[in-house]
């Protein structure tokens, strides 16, 4: 019990000084957002009068307030899940611009993550099972596809398969010439899935490989231990050795890999959702960062590690009970 | 034994995956079975995702559906011809003698999509309202049911574009109400207009317009369903172009027939527009610092730079000759005074920028570089990142001047850094744009970008309307800015913008470069009525506001 005790208390550190640093960063950056959108507005000609003066109310007054002050407003309006109005999606609020776009990344980041890791597990299991025979050559080949970037991955699956042939849409999170938003039907779901297809292999395409050699590896050492060799004199069976010792402990490192990675899913493939134009969380981060948008970058900043946090937390825990050596002290 | 069946639950498991992705996929390709005549016309304005509501014309982030679609203005001006503004929601208008005084006649029996019908009031309203009122506004008033006189403190000739054409009319009734703040930052989700088009539905990805029954032009607009698509890339827009997905965009394709030979759309047309230049930080007496201070380098790189080579390299051929005079060559012929250039050398000629180098006293060093006073001729070109045409075209630069003994060297800077440097006038040069004028006269450009009421001394940035980045100050241009702007006849303007050209095609503060390709790639298939480059009847492309409106009330879906 101490031990998760000890845990929690150490993440809500973690968190404070998260969210301090957040509310800090923003405030150092340079440039006027007020210059940098009348300047962006120009160069497509003609800019409406009013627009003008309604562009400098919006973003040219800067408060009187201290840091200080402005801190304990920050505080304030994050207890009461207010983020601040972004510039470049004015007036939407931040959070409801976050809500929209978290499921998108959640559903597909989070779905190809898990796909991935259990592909990878398995198959370096398998490879480490039978390490020495002709299965070791699929290594090489998981590890070049693993060091393809992914906006590369990315661009080849959208030319081979959504532009030379046309069999997966090239756009979007669901068909936007037939649906006019989201509704509840089996055709939307269907939709969803179909244009998640490529997204989601883009994903597991470009990471199976480094679960696969982190896990084929520490199967071959802890295949060589001592007690898989007294298993194995005692006559268990060859599946009880393979899932219950060899398995169980040769994934303890890649399970705390996974809490990380599965934590950087609601960053979103920045570029990926950028080159299908997926409706998630890192295609916002571009559109926030483009547009000096300060409320939505820091929201989503926020929302970003609050997700790492909770995700190694919720690690921790679970390390703790796969692997009771962790619980005790030394 | 064992081992095998592991291996066959992997694969089972392997095999089930990949169905359960396919049996997904089948599902989602349900074809629309419209026929051309009412299916949905598809528009990539610039749009990127997620969309979010916004139909107030005050506001920045307002989508391109509102402007022309939804709201008009009094007149249509035509920034790719010569012809008279077109009547939208005005009938006429006049100026009195002095340009302080213009009456505006409005069309009789337009309807708000609401149902309330179009007046006077709601002229006024949009013309006076505290967001959207000109400085120099003194009052606007009914003489009658259909006529409005407004009454400005100083001549408005060179303003009329501005109140007229880019001028949204809103309706009185639902707006009168409103506070500044309300009216700058309120989504109005919901738009009442009297365009030809009424907001349908919003989503993350597009939104979608239909047809306003009740539109004042009689039996338009015949394409019942426009959708604005968001598309994040260019390279996704060209795709879906390319695939006949798209129906109409404004976009930069560097190679345009590819489009219509990968089976996309046919219609495709080129209407250059904004000039690219050199800026030059070019007034020592405001505090810029560099050997461009000096007129004679300037004019030393006009002649040194070789633009055919820079615009078929770095601009694929498609941007158009410029003028040194700023007016767009075949719309504005009218205005070129005959004593200038009337197009800017389109090879370069580095011993003739040589020869004015040394006969201002510069002599070439050891390094082949002319100096002065010790001081040598070395410049840092800026342009910003990623804005390849634009890098490419400064290397292509630093390569051709070194020709005729000048150092350039090509540096790119981000968006952030080249906004700070251009609005403070901490540069020597960039590469950098002007913006067209939307009628075919120059004199916008002369005034906001030449003359010395429109920057500031090196050090603070320039006010909100003021675009003279290179800090030029000249009491001759001036005085003729003046005199131009309170003229409303051919022979007075003609006589100041002489002067104007005179004094800046030899003095250069901003180096002619070319004329940007403006691109528009249009579905001629299955609807009629677009612009061409033998009917340019409007600015054709999609997110060209007022002309976006009026060339979408007269589509035609092809039968």
């Amino acid at each position: 019990m101490r031990y998760y005790l000890r845990r929690a208390a150490f993440y809500a550190i973690t968190v404070w000084a998260a969210i301090s640093l957040n509310f800090l960063i923003p405030r150092l950056m340079p440039g006027d957002p007020a210059d940098i959108m009348l300047a962006k507005m120009a160069r497509s000609g003609e800019v409406a009068p009013g627009v003008e003066r309604t562009i400098r109310l919006l973003l040219g007054s800067d408060t009187d307030q201290t840091i200080w002050q402005q801190y304990v407003a920050y505080w304030g309006n994050l207890v009461r899940g207010d983020l601040g109005v972004s510039v470049t999606k004015f007036p939407t609020p931040v959070v409801e611009l976050i809500s929209a776009a978290l499921p998108w990344s959640i559903g597909l980041l989070g779905l190809a993550t898990i796909i991935s890791f259990v592909v990878g597990i398995a198959a370096g299991a398998w490879i480490g099972w039978k390490r020495g025979t002709w299965v070791d050559h699929i290594i090489p080949g998981s590890t070049l596809l693993q060091s393809l970037p992914y906006f590369w991955v990315a661009l080849l699956l959208v030319y081979g398969f959504a532009v030379v042939n046309p069999w997966f849409p090239r756009i979007g999170g669901f068909d936007v010439f037939t649906f006019d938003g989201p509704e509840a039907t089996w055709a939307f779901v269907g939709s969803v899935a179909y244009h998640g297809i490529l997204p989601a292999l883009t994903v597991v395409l470009s990471s199976f490989g480094g679960w696969l050699l982190g896990m084929r590896n520490m199967m071959v050492s802890t295949l060589s231990e001592d007690y898989i060799t007294t298993a194995e004199a005692k006559g268990l069976r060859r599946s009880r050795i393979l899932l219950g010792y060899a398995v169980r402990n040769a994934a303890l490192p890649s399970i705390a890999g996974f809490g990380i990675s599965l934590a950087f899913v609601v960053t979103g493939a920045i570029v990926m959702e950028q080159v299908f134009t997926y409706p998630g969380l890192g295609k916002l981060m571009i559109t926030a960062v483009q547009g000096n948008d300060f409320a939505l970058m820091q929201g989503l900043f926020l929302v970003i590690t609050l997700t790492v946090l909770a995700a190694t937390f919720l690690m921790d825990i679970v390390y703790g009970f796969v692997d009771p050596r962790t619980r005790h002290n030394g | 034994m064992i081992r095998r069946r592991v291996r066959k639950g992997m694969l089972l498991a392997a095999v089930l995956t990949t169905v359960t992705f396919l049996a997904a996929g089948c599902s989602g390709t349900a074809e629309s079975a419209d026929g051309p005549a009412d299916r949905t016309l598809n528009v990539w304005a610039g749009s990127q995702t997620p969309i979010a509501a916004n139909f107030n014309p005050y506001a920045p982030t307002v989508l391109h559906g509102a402007l022309g679609p939804v709201y008009e203005t009094l007149f249509l001006y035509n920034k790719v011809g010569t012809g008279d503004p077109v009547p939208m929601l005005g009938d006429s208008f006049s100026w009195n003698e002095d340009g302080t005084v213009l009456t505006i006649k409005i069309r009789e029996g337009v309807q708000w999509s609401d149902g309330e019908d179009f007046t006077v009031d709601d002229v006024i309203y949009s013309l006076t309202s505290e967001v959207a009122k000109s400085p120099q506004l003194v009052s606007a008033e009914a003489t009658d049911d259909t006529t409005v006189e407004v009454t400005y403190d100083s001549p408005q000739f060179t303003n009329e574009v501005g109140i007229l054409g880019s001028t949204w009319m809103l309706p009185e009734h639902i707006w009168a109400g409103k506070s500044v703040e309300e009216a700058t930052t309120w989504a109005n989700e919901a738009p009442v207009g009297t365009g030809p088009y009424t907001v349908d539905s919003v989503s993350e990805a597009s939104y979608t317009l239909v047809a306003n029954e009740s539109y004042w032009q009689e039996g338009k607009p015949e394409v019942k369903k426009v959708r604005y698509l968001g598309i994040d890339a260019n390279a996704s827009a060209e795709d879906l172009l390319k695939s006949g997905d798209l129906d109409w965009t404004g976009m930069f394709v560097p190679d345009p027939e590819g489009i219509a030979a990968a089976g996309g759309p046919a219609g495709y047309v080129n209407t250059p527009q904004d000039p690219t230049v050199l800026y030059t930080c070019a007034n020592a007496e405001l505090g810029c610092k560099g050997p461009q201070t000096d007129v004679a380098v300037r004019q030393a790189l006009n002649l040194a730079i070789d633009r055919g080579t820079i615009n078929e390299k770095a601009f694929v051929g498609l941007a158009a000759p410029i003028s040194p005079t700023f007016a767009l060559l075949g719309r504005d012929d009218k205005w070129i005074s005959a004593d200038v250039e009337k197009e800017s050398p389109q090879t370069g000629d580095p011993e003739a920028a040589a020869a004015i180098l040394e006969e201002a006293g510069y002599t070439k060093d050891a390094d082949g570089v002319y100096a002065k006073d010790g001081v040598k001729v070395e410049l840092t070109l800026t342009s910003v990142e990623g804005w390849t045409d634009y890098n490419d075209a400064a290397k292509l630069i630093e390569e051709q001047v070194a020709a005729a003994g000048i150092k350039v060297t090509a540096s790119t800077a981000t968006w952030q850094e080249f906004s700070d440097s251009r609005q403070s006038g901490d540069f020597q040069l960039i590469m950098g744009g002007v913006v067209g004028t939307s009628v075919a006269d120059p004199f916008q450009i002369y005034r906001d970008w030449f003359s010395g009421d429109y920057t500031q001394p090196v050090g603070k940035a320039l006010e909100p309307g003021e675009w003279n980045f290179t800090r030029y100050s000249n009491p001759k241009v001036d005085a003729a800015v003046a005199d131009a702007a309170a003229a409303n006849d051919d022979e007075t303007k003609l006589a100041a913008y002489a002067v104007i050209q005179d004094e800046i095609t030899r003095d250069l503060p901003y180096i002619p470069m070319e004329i940007n390709a403006t691109q528009t790639f249009y579905n001629d298939a299955d609807y009629t009525g677009w612009p061409t480059e033998e009917d340019l009847y409007a600015f054709p492309p999609s997110w060209g506001s007022v002309s976006a409106g009026y060339i979408l009330a007269n589509l035609k879906p092809v039968e």
